[in-house]
């Protein structure tokens, strides 16, 4: 089979030119040109700008910068303190203790900032010193952390749901309401993971716990809820249909200069850190997007995504077999790429697939961020360990195995998804969505 | 820099640095989109909330974002923005991260000045051949393709410059865009 040799060696070209470092959105533009001319004779560049230009300038993309934006400000306010402080009174007195402010507190800036190295970073910044000094072990401080940080893919709004969206043609509103419960459903179980260790390995509990009074825990609350209250009012116009993702982006940046504001952290050179940060992530994504779209278009035409989908539906998997292949598919991809680059570089050929197999692409994205945030705390590349690793001067095998048991965890979280669909699609099936 | 020509190397440095200055000024420039985008979309939240309309308005949000995304492509390159797989560059000899290196700009160069190449081709043939927005706002499509053009040729020069320059310095910690960034969103 001649075609077959061609697809093989189009592919083995994709992960030669990206293993030896050229830049990704680089790599799929010029890999897809060669691998395009392989397969046909129309006129490569002429089809790549048309299908760039359809891709970079989609109304849809543009919740992307503004949500990246409105993460770049909230960033550069007193947050990871705030965050610490607002939680250590509700906290402190669980079993596991201060452990569950690493966890809740990831949970709450996944959903600002939708990067899960911004959100060990954060949350850590704080917690590590904190929870050192209490004398917590140093084994569940990195765990908790490096677990609960990849919450940012699931907790809405992600950035890694946009671009998935994004890829495969689906309502990004959709899909960010899709993520509210697995997202907490996630967060609990780390919870209830912790309280389990504190209750079996008999922790003693807090160092410095005492009683908060209700004035105490008053005050920390309202510390939180210019945040809270902010990612409910995005979420909410989303699920209401009062907005469309793009135009709750805008509020989450408006809302975000203004907390910046009274907080007094909003000055001229935050201000053009945050927009220059957010410029620079968005053209990075932009670019990769841009490049992914060309691979899909090459890859269409190589056949393979299409024979691929009719081959599995001919083997007739159960869909739990389909799923774990692909779990393991994308974890054992997870140890070379980053998130975003597994997610575009798969998307054209496995998207046939899931949707001749007759999976809910809601439902399929949602599955995808668990699976993806799972590659983010395995060696060799896992983006939250090397955050870790410069925050705590551990060694990496230390972290990735106190890492492990979270690891686990989003295992199970997998088999509940499969097992109950519906936390991911009952949610988005009971919405109004604005067209 | 060890040239031997001194007028040369002069040459260079003045390039360089005007250079760097193009990126960032093509940075601010799309950052100033980004906020004219933020802009764009409250207009059309606010056009539904008082119940009038503006044609085109969505259309104009897309041709910004493509516009933000293209000039910012040199800056964020420099900036060591964009994401590159490093498992192979950080883990082998210096010599051979040396060669590996020079393969990476080359490469880029080759695939940057190609994609630069078609994005004004399609940017002259829009212009050529007088095509509109299909829908009411008819913007001639060459306005917006035009800058996203810009920035792909900028892009490419950008991505030449820091070829060459790893080239002649051979020294990583001097040419910005060889670097690995840690990139992740």
């Amino acid at each position: 089979m001649n075609e077959l040799a061609l697809t093989a060696a189009f592919i083995l070209m994709l992960f030669f030119f990206l293993g030896s470092g050229v830049w990704v959105a680089l790599s799929l533009l010029g890999v897809s040109a060669i691998g395009m001319m392989l397969f046909t004779t129309r006129p490569v560049g002429d089809a790549m700008a048309t299908t760039v230009w359809a891709a970079s300038s989609s109304w849809s993309l543009a919740a992307l910068p503004l949500f990246i934006w409105m993460g770049e400000i909230l960033f550069r306010t007193k947050l990871s303190e705030n965050l610490f402080k607002g939680l250590t009174p509700f906290m402190q007195r669980l079993p596991g203790g201060l452990l569950h402010v690493n966890i809740a507190g990831s949970a709450i800036f996944a959903a600002i900032s939708g990067s899960s190295a911004a959100t060990v970073a954060t949350v850590g910044k704080m917690s590590i010193p904190e929870l050192r000094r209490r004398e917590y072990p140093e084994k569940m401080i990195i765990g908790t952390l490096a677990g609960a940080g990849t919450l940012g893919l699931l907790i809405p709004p992600s950035i890694t749901l946009i671009i998935y969206g994004v890829t495969v043609n689906e309502s990004i509103a959709k899909l960010f309401i899709a993520g509210i419960i697995p997202g907490i459903t996630l967060a609990l179980l780390f919870m209830g993971y912790t309280a389990i260790w504190a209750m079996t390995r008999g922790h003693k509990g807090d160092a410095d716990a005492r009683r908060y009074s209700w004035a105490e825990k008053a005050r920390a609350l309202a510390l939180l809820l210019p945040v809270i209250l902010l990612i409910a009012a995005v979420m909410g116009s989303i699920y209401t249909g009062i907005a469309t993702a793009t135009e709750a982006a805008v509020l989450g940046v408006v809302g975000a200069l203004i907390i910046s504001a009274v907080q007094k952290s909003l000055s001229w050179d935050s201000f053009r850190e945050s927009l220059l940060g957010a410029t620079r992530t968005s053209a990075m994504i932009a670019f990769i997007l841009a490049g992914s779209a060309f691979l899909s278009l090459a890859m269409g035409f190589t056949g393979l995504p299409r024979a691929l989908a009719e081959w599995i539906v001919t083997l007739e998997m159960t869909p739990i077999t389909l799923i774990a292949a692909l779990t393991v598919f994308y974890i054992v991809l997870g140890c070379f790429l980053d998130g975003i680059s597994a997610i575009v570089l798969t998307m054209a050929v496995i998207e046939p697939l899931v949707r001749a197999s007759g999976f809910d692409m809601i439902w399929f994205g949602i599955y995808l961020m668990i699976v993806v945030e799972m590659a983010q705390i395995t060696p060799p590349i896992g983006f939250n360990l090397f955050v870790l690793q410069g925050m705590t001067s551990r060694d990496m095998g230390f972290i990735a195995r106190a890492a492990l048991p979270l690891f686990a965890i989003m295992v199970l979280m997998v088999a509940l998804l499969v097992l109950v669909p519906e936390l991911a699609t009952f949610l988005p099936d009971a919405m109004k969505e604005r067209p | 820099m060890s040239l031997p020509v001194p007028p040369m190397a002069a040459f260079l440095k003045t390039a360089d640095r005007w250079l760097d200055r193009l990126y960032g000024f093509c940075g601010a420039l799309a950052a100033l989109l980004l906020v004219a985008l933020a802009g764009l979309i409250v207009t059309s939240i606010l056009a539904r909330l008082g119940d009038f309309y503006i044609s085109g308005l969505n259309d104009y949000a897309g041709y910004t974002l493509a516009g933000t995304s293209f000039l910012a492509f040199a800056y964020t390159f420099r900036e060591k923005g964009h994401i590159r797989v490093a498992i192979l560059l950080t883990n082998v000899p210096p010599r051979f991260r040396m060669a590996l290196q020079i393969w990476c700009l080359i490469v880029a160069s080759v695939f940057s000045g190609w994609f630069a190449y078609f994005i004004v081709k399609l940017a002259y043939v829009s212009f050529l051949l007088g095509d509109k927005s299909e829908s009411a706002d008819a913007t001639p499509l060459w306005i917006p393709q035009s800058l996203m053009a810009f920035g792909a040729v900028v892009l490419a020069i950008c991505v030449v410059h820091n070829a060459v320059k790893f080239l002649i310095v051979r020294d990583e910690t001097q040419v910005p865009g060889a670097q690995i960034g840690s990139g992740e969103a």
